[in-house]
């Protein structure tokens, strides 16, 4: 079966609009997503989280290294037709409602209308959108709008859902809607790839994670593996492979290297 | 064509849930009554002034509206990173270029059409008969002819990333070509050398939007322009459109969006 | 973008209140000039407005088929309008149908057909959608030049100073539309601004004489206009001949109809120093001397036309 996301020797600059001196926000990032997994993309603010997934669906190229999706190289018109996606912050068009909004993305994915009518209500019923389903987006609040990403984004039922910073700025109620889809998806055998910061809402939901500091890779592997016993969570395993100095000394001195998996 | 018709169908919903239509044609309306108020020696038949005040606002309105809606359409779906989402589903860079272009086409159309059915009562008001033909050629030439502004405005805002400084750029554009553009050859013939083939040039590259005014036309009741040229002048708007939309996708298509 | 629209519609709107204005003006019935806001917004800038205006008049008489200022204008130095009107003198050359000349490249050629292409006049009918555009209808059944007045009203209200604006209006109002009343009126309003107006004084008379019938009050104003010509405009380094003739010739031509000789020889004498062709005068006036002579041998007849 083929890998769902390859991502090989990845490496993404960004020229600075100034000094014009190019900086390397990813170096020589290499991982893979495998079909029905649920991935946690983790890392800092800064850490190239959206960079590499921009670099995944296309909106940038990379310097160097090669990504591919579905086992099609995304330079290529790539297989969007089965992702969905949701930004990392995104406003929906202010002037549509819910309703509309959502029959716009399912024309785009090519859907009839009655197949749009029949998803729209299961999805807005499913992020309890519905009393606000003929308001305008423009009403809509911060949360109420990232509800709305998810359902967009499970519009197209995605073989592969690229989330963004799902959970940030989310009340706990909304962060664990987040999950409860998460899970979802999993059960129906789909894949997930998402990003964070907040580590602690990931540890029950990811069969893997990838932990990524400065654009480089630090830590690849089942949540169980990458934490050490003095570990007490993902938080504290995290703030020791980054290398925070206030994080807990580890029962033996490995490195984040003795983590890093082989290249497959 | 799914996509492109569906992105169309969003810019021209936003346009009819925007101010900017009704305020361009309350504005028309408004001065054109003002005009219309005003007493021309006791004389109720006078009318002329009024179809021409009423069609240069209509034409100053058609500019106004093509070109600040054309220019919002790319900058605010990145500021919104709407377009990220967009172009996230099975969406190509091209369709995108085409569904703005087409929605705020089509949107243009929709309101020359009001426009002109305001123009057609002002003049019916007065007049005992309107001249449907010169009437239909003058709204369908006045469309053609703003496919060039709205695909300026699009093509300027991959270039100028500030809406504000493209929609001016193009409007100045759109309107020094308006009022001057036939006359750029016969001024170059008067010039010093180097001048003179540099602006014979500029009068050979750029397109020539005066030849959709037909307003003298109309406002005169001067018989229709022959069907052939009209077809031919649409033609030409079509041309000048499809190339600067090409270029506008050249420049789109490997840009990275971040 | 709302900015730059605002922007422009403002600068719009502006150019537009400068052709709106008088009729604010005649709305309020406030003649008054210190009232007048546009005078204080544009100052100088208002004569050359009321230029264009009348101008635009102009080109409404010829039904939008018009030089830019980029073509050959030759043939339009002297507005046809008001030549027509003999508000002025005509001092035009050339081609009035060629300002154009010959295409010089494709596109011009090719925008040509979407524009006015023949020389017509508004008051012989002019361009018509129902017929071919050269076809000229029957003077005196077209009254479409009506449609230069809005443009004139313009200009007068912008530049009050601007004579040839009263006389050229009130010649097509009286002579084409019958109104007689409207144009005495915007004389009258003319002579106000301008009490020293000869040319006003003898449009007022023409209306006198030829609609008023009232054959006396034309020669007094003619008269009247004759005297401000002499105060005014005789001491000119370049006196305008063109309206010594016009007043000259239709005082002669009043006293001939009422048979006043001595009269009318004065005034074919000032007539021919006036007119570029005297010899035409001077066989008048030998004709006028021989009328005198035989009135003279009755002079019990008193005789005076209706
Ligand atoms: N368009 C850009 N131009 C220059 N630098 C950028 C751009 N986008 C992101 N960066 C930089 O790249 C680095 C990684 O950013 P990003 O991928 O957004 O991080 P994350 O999503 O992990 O928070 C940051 O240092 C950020 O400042
Ligand atoms: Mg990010």
């Amino acid at each position: 079966m083929t890998e769902v996301i390859q991502i090989e020797q990845l490496v993404v600059t960004y020229r600075d609009t100034e000094t014009r001196a190019t900086r390397t926000v990813v170096d020589r990032l290499t991982f893979t997503v495998r079909p029905g997994e649920v991935f946690g993309f983790l890392g800092p603010n800064g850490a190239g989280k959206t960079s590499t997934m921009n670099v995944l669906l296309g909106f940038t190229h990379a310097a160097s290294g090669s990504a591919s999706i579905f086992g099609v190289d995304v330079r290529q018109p790539i297989a969007r037709q089965r992702i969905g996606y949701l930004p990392e912050m995104t406003y929906y068009y202010k002037f549509l409602t819910a309703e509309e909004l959502l029959r716009a993305y399912g024309r785009i994915f090519g859907l009839d209308d009655g197949e749009i009518r029949r998803r729209t209500d299961e999805l807005l019923a499913l992020v309890e959108l519905e009393a606000a389903r003929r308001r305008l987006i423009r009403t809509y609040s911060k949360g109420m709008q990232q509800r709305l990403g998810l359902a967009q984004a499970l519009l197209n039922q995605p073989d592969l859902l690229i989330l963004d910073e799902p959970t940030s700025g989310l009340d706990p109620l909304g962060r664990m809607k987040v999950r409860e889809i998460i899970l979802r998806q999993k059960a129906a055998g789909k894949t997930v790839f998402f990003s964070s910061h907040e580590l602690g809402e990931v540890e029950s939901v990811c069969d893997r994670v990838a932990i990524l500091h400065r654009g480089e890779l630090k830590a690849l592997g089942p949540v169980g593996e990458i934490k050490h016993p003095a570990d007490g969570n993902l938080e504290q395993a995290f703030l020791r492979l980054i290398g925070w100095p206030g994080a807990p000394k580890p029962a033996s001195d490995a490195g984040p290297a003795d983590h890093q998996p082989t290249a497959p | 064509m799914r996509a492109i018709l569906t992105l169309a169908h969003l810019v021209i919903l936003e346009m009819v849930r925007r101010k900017d239509i009704y305020v361009l044609f309350v504005l028309t309306a408004l001065l054109t009554l003002i005009a219309a108020a005003a007493n021309i020696f006791d004389d109720t038949r006078v009318v002329r002034y009024l179809k021409e005040i009423s069609l240069t606002l209509i034409w100053v309105s058609g500019f106004v509206l093509a070109v600040t809606s054309a220019a919002r359409q790319i900058p605010a779906e990145r500021e919104s990173r709407t377009l990220f989402t967009l172009l996230a589903k099975p969406v190509s860079r091209w369709q995108f270029i085409a569904g703005k272009f087409l929605g705020c086409w089509l949107a243009c159309g929709l309101a020359l059409l009001v426009f002109y059915a305001f123009f057609g009562a002002v003049a019916l008001s007065r007049e005992r008969s309107l001249d449907l033909a010169g009437w239909a050629q003058a709204i369908s030439m006045h469309w053609f002819m703003l496919a060039v502004p709205v695909a300026l405005a699009l093509a300027g805002s991959l270039l100028w990333a500030a809406p504000s400084s493209n929609s001016t750029l193009t409007l100045v554009v759109c309107f020094g070509i308006w009022l001057l553009g036939r006359h750029l050859h016969k001024v170059a013939l008067g010039l010093p050398e180097p001048r003179a083939t540099l602006l014979t040039l500029v009068y050979f590259i750029i397109p020539h939007l005066e030849l959709f005014d037909i307003r003298d036309l109309i406002v005169h009741r001067w018989p229709p322009v022959p069907w052939l040229f009209w077809l031919g002048a649409l033609l030409y708007a079509a041309a000048y459109t499809g190339m600067i939309l090409t270029g506008a996708w050249l420049l789109f298509r490997r840009r990275p969006l971040n | 973008m709302p900015q730059t629209a605002i922007a422009i519609l403002f600068l719009t709107s502006l150019a537009l209140v400068t052709s709106l204005e008088p009729w604010f003006q005649s709305w309020q019935g406030n003649r008054a000039q210190s009232a007048d806001l546009l005078a204080v917004l544009l100052g100088d800038a208002r004569r050359a407005f009321a230029n264009h205006f009348f101008i635009k008049a102009d080109v409404y008489f010829h039904n939008g088929y018009y030089p830019s200022i980029f073509d050959n204008r030759t043939a339009f130095q002297t507005p046809h309008m008001a030549a027509d009107a003999g508000a002025l003198e005509e001092k035009n050359t050339g081609e009035e149908d060629d300002f154009l000349g010959p295409p010089k490249d494709w596109i011009d050629a090719f925008g040509r057909r979407f524009k006015p292409a023949t020389h017509t006049h508004l008051y012989q009918g002019g361009a018509r959608a129902d017929g071919p555009a050269h076809k000229e209808i029957e003077l005196a059944d077209s009254q479409d030049v009506r449609e230069i007045l809005p443009w004139l009203r313009a200009s007068a209200a912008l530049d009050p100073q601007k004579i040839e604006t009263y006389t050229t209006t009130a010649y097509w109002l009286r002579q084409r539309m019958g109104k007689t009343t409207e144009a005495e009126a915007f004389l009258r309003d003319g002579l106000r601004a301008n009490p020293d107006s000869h040319e006003i004084l003898f449009e007022l008379g023409r209306i006198a004489d030829e609609h008023g019938k009232d054959p006396a009050r034309a020669r007094n104003l003619w008269e009247l206009a004759l005297a401000k010509w002499r105060k005014f405009e005789l001491p000119k380094k370049d006196p305008d001949t063109f309206s010594l003739l016009q007043i000259a010739s239709h005082l002669a031509m009043l006293a001939e109809r009422e048979s006043r000789w001595d009269e009318y020889l004065h005034y074919l004498g000032l007539w021919k120093a006036a007119s570029p062709q005297p010899a035409e005068i001077e066989k008048r006036i030998a004709e006028a001397q021989a009328k005198r002579a035989a009135a003279n041998a009755k002079p019990q007849t008193q005789n005076s036309k209706p």
